[in-house]
């Protein structure tokens, strides 16, 4: 299923490994494309490497980009010259929106990204409006970030992300610590972004209903990649990686 | 809360004094403090003048009266305590009264400028003046993340509270050092994330 | 010791001011040679830690608590330039969000919080970690006696700008600012010091280890420099009683020649009234006593932190 598709692929990573300072090895031989609008899972226990994966899809890690580059963006290799260029296309939503919402004001923290990259007003402004209205907090400018909930930082991060026109969102742990219906409202809005998306998450339900295919990492290394029905509905897959089946497949009626 | 109130002294609101530019409001309330300085003790009817500006001001912006009092209330004390070193001198007592009034006129002005101008809007204002951004930027984070380690430090408190049994004031020191340890240890943590998001969007140092 | 407006006439606030500006200057020059960007971020939640912990209380008797003000904590963790940047947002935030401290006086405040404090802080702190080696001890007693030296430097540095400005008389606000703080200064070292234990005892790779090359001034030089700049800073001021002390003993010895009694009498009158009547000499004494007391608890604390450290490790 890869051959033709390194064109149109938004994400290609190739070999990827990496050890931790200490020595430990994270991650060792990762391999994966994603295409342009295709949504996937990426799913394993604590420890196997997610988060640091992620941190190397914009070039956050390693220090020193490898000389053979093993991440490939929108047909862009990373490099140390155009990690600029390939921050902007892949946007990482961190796990705790405190970290990433660090303006003084909402207004301010998503247009931080478009500043960076040189949009001046008017369009800035517009931009900023644009994105607001697109997750659904329009009039959300003027407020300050501690006193909006969870839900609405994680939101107004995303607004962040998609001001800077990323081709693809890395989130972490999106719906975690969310209340039902902040989760509801996140799930709806990622159903709608006409943008890759590669969510690493813990919340199978979730990966069942939104994403149609699954990377299972552990250990650091990739164990199965294919659609999310088949390799959930695997119960032997699940239970040997510090994972289980979900309920929402366990009660489902077999297709 | 009333913490919450007390980190959050801008009343949001769209009185004529609001809309002014920051850094008009800024200029105002340091010319009139600078004016109040140069006074000479003792000046009761500039005083009283100057007052009733400041009243008519905090009328015009429509702002809530109880608030400034509290806030005004709270920092008083410290007022009044510098100011009992002037009785150690003589001429005492109408030195005192007057450092009191000119004290207090400058804290009202200071309430009522913080009550009616956002913060971020002073900071673009040293921005614009040419401030240092490393002193900006530090301002701006400070705003943006005492709440939340304020936040982290409370938690922090009361699962120590609910660990220890005795109350005396060598464990209460001890658990407050163990709770400001950990509160940087989890700090400096935090910054290196912040440091990794500010990267990710573009962030050149 | 935030000066509100007002306390301080216009000369003395512009200089202050200038002087301010001044060592802010140096501290971001500071910044810029020894910290790596990566660490931007952490000056302005440093600042905000601070903050927090200002509002920490530590119970000292009867419902009062002390609280600690953070310079030399954050030149232990940060180093003094980043020190300085800290303490200075914090003391904007502060004058600007809570009125605490006057607009006027804000150059003031940053430069006796926020420049004299961490400067003094550091350089006994850099200063005894020389000359007591690199040990976990002898880093909690140089960061706890650094902090002590630092809050009455701060004290005395506002005694002498409230003095300048004609708000208080120089001799009394020495005697007040200095002799509170340097009690208050006492519980400052504690906090600091258990603090830092705790820091050590979890990461202690997060303390600033940044070299500063002095231009090889040795360490020692550069404490006795320091050591004469604080004696200076306690007599000077009362040097303006000493005119009386003088005059006093000028009296003493006219009187004597005058009334042409036997040598021994006056000499012994002046000799028993000298240790009476000479404040100066009592208010060195007390200095002299103060800087003991918080060298030896600081001294006595440090042994008493890394004791369970020295146990558990060995």
């Amino acid at each position: 299923m890869r051959t033709g598709l390194e064109e149109l692929s938004v994400l290609e990573v190739r070999n990827l490994g990496y050890c931790y300072p200490d020595g430990r090895e994270a991650l060792r031989d990762v391999s994966f494309a994603l295409a342009a609008n295709e949504r996937a899972a990426l799913i394993g226990p604590n420890g196997a490497g997610k988060s640091t994966l992620l941190l190397h899809l914009n070039g956050l890690l390693p220090d020193q980009p490898p000389a053979t580059p093993t991440v490939i963006v929108d047909g862009l290799p990373l490099r140390a010259d155009n990690l600029a260029e390939a921050r902007r296309r892949v946007g990482l939503l961190f796990q705790d929106p405190d970290d990433q919402l660090f303006c003084p004001t909402v207004w301010e923290d998503v247009a931080f990204g478009p500043m960076q990259l040189g949009v001046r007003e008017p369009e800035l402004s517009q931009r900023v409006a644009d994105c607001l209205a697109q997750v659904g907090l329009a009039g959300f400018a003027d407020r300050l970030p501690h006193h909006l909930s969870r839900g609405e930082k994680r939101r107004v991060c995303l607004a962040g992300l998609l001001a800077c026109e990323a081709r693809l969102l890395v989130l972490d742990e999106p719906t975690s610590d969310l209340d039902p219906r902040g989760r509801r409202l996140l799930m709806g809005l990622l159903a709608q972004l006409p943008v890759a998306q590669l969510i690493a998450t813990h919340d199978l339900e979730f990966v069942v209903e939104s994403c149609a295919r699954t990377i299972v990492i552990d250990h650091g290394r990739i164990v199965a990649d294919g659609p999310t029905r088949k390799l959930l509905n695997d119960e032997a897959l699940m239970l040997a990686h510090g994972l289980e089946r979900p309920h929402i497949l366990r009660h489902a009626h077999p297709h | 809360m009333l913490r919450e109130q007390l980190l959050s002294p801008y009343q949001p609101g769209t009185s004529p004094v609001h809309r002014l530019p920051a850094g008009s409001k800024l200029a105002l309330a340091l010319v009139f403090i600078l004016c109040i300085v140069l006074l000479p003790p003792g000046s009761w009817l500039a005083f009283a003048v100057l007052s009733v500006a400041l009243v008519a001001a905090a009328l015009g912006a429509r702002v809530s009266p109880r608030q400034l009092l509290v806030r005004l209330l709270l920092v008083e004390p410290l007022v009044i305590g510098v100011a009992l070193l002037a009785l150690l001198q003589p001429g005492g007592w109408p030195l005192f009264l007057s450092m009191l009034a000119k004290s207090t006129l400058c804290l009202a002005c200071m309430l009522l400028l913080t009550a009616t101008t956002r913060f971020s809007d002073l900071l673009r204002v040293l921005w614009r003046l040419r401030v240092p951004s490393l002193l900006v930027t530090t301002l701006a984070l400070l705003q943006r993340y005492l709440f939340v380690l304020l936040q982290e430090m409370e938690r922090m408190q009361r699962a120590r509270r609910s660990r220890s049994f005795h109350d005396g004031r060598a464990s209460t020191w001890r658990g407050s050092a163990q709770v400001a340890g950990q509160l940087f240890v989890r700090t400096s943590e935090r910054a290196e994330r912040v440091y990794l998001a500010m990267c990710a969007r573009g962030w050149k140092s | 010791m935030h000066i509100p407006d007002g306390f301080l006439d216009l000369p003395t606030a512009i200089a202050a001011g200038a002087a301010a500006v001044a060592g802010i200057a140096l501290g971001l020059r500071d910044v810029r040679r020894n910290l790596s960007p990566r660490r931007v971020p952490l000056i302005g939640l440093a600042a905000a830690f601070v903050f927090a912990t200002q509002m920490l209380n530590f119970p000292i008797a009867a419902g009062t608590s002390g609280h600690m003000t953070g310079a030399v904590l954050a030149v232990v963790l940060l180093g003094p330039g980043a020190a300085v940047i800290v303490m200075t947002a914090v003391l904007v935030l502060q004058c600007f969000m809570f009125a605490d401290g006057g607009v006027t006086a804000l150059g003031a405040n940053v430069l006796n919080m926020a420049i004299i404090a961490p400067a003094v802080g550091y350089v006994v702190y850099a200063g005894l970690r020389r000359l007591c080696g690199d040990g976990q001890r002898s880093l909690l007693f140089a960061a706890g006696f650094a902090a002590w030296c630092a809050t009455v430097a701060a004290a005395l540095a506002c005694a002498v700008e409230l003095a300048a400005s004609g708000t208080v008389v120089l001799r009394s606000a020495v005697m007040a600012m200095g002799g509170v703080h340097m009690v208050v200064g006492l519980v400052e070292a504690a906090i600091t010091m258990m603090v830092v234990a705790v820091v050590i005892r979890s990461r202690p790779e997060l303390l600033d280890r940044s070299q500063r090359v002095e231009h090889g001034v040795p360490a020692t030089v550069a404490f006795g420099a320091v050591a004469t700049i604080g004696v200076l800073v306690f007599v000077s001021p009362l040097a303006s009683s000493l005119p009386d002390g003088l005059e006093h003993v000028a009296h003493k010895l006219g009187f004597a020649a005058e009334a042409a009694t036997p040598i021994a009498a006056p000499l012994q009158d002046y000799a028993v009234k000298g240790l009476v009547d000479q404040p100066w000499l009592g208010t060195v004494v007390a200095a002299g006593v103060g800087v003991a007391a918080a060298f030896a608890m600081a001294w006595l604390m440090a042994r008493m932190l890394t004791r369970h450290a020295l146990h558990a490790r060995r």
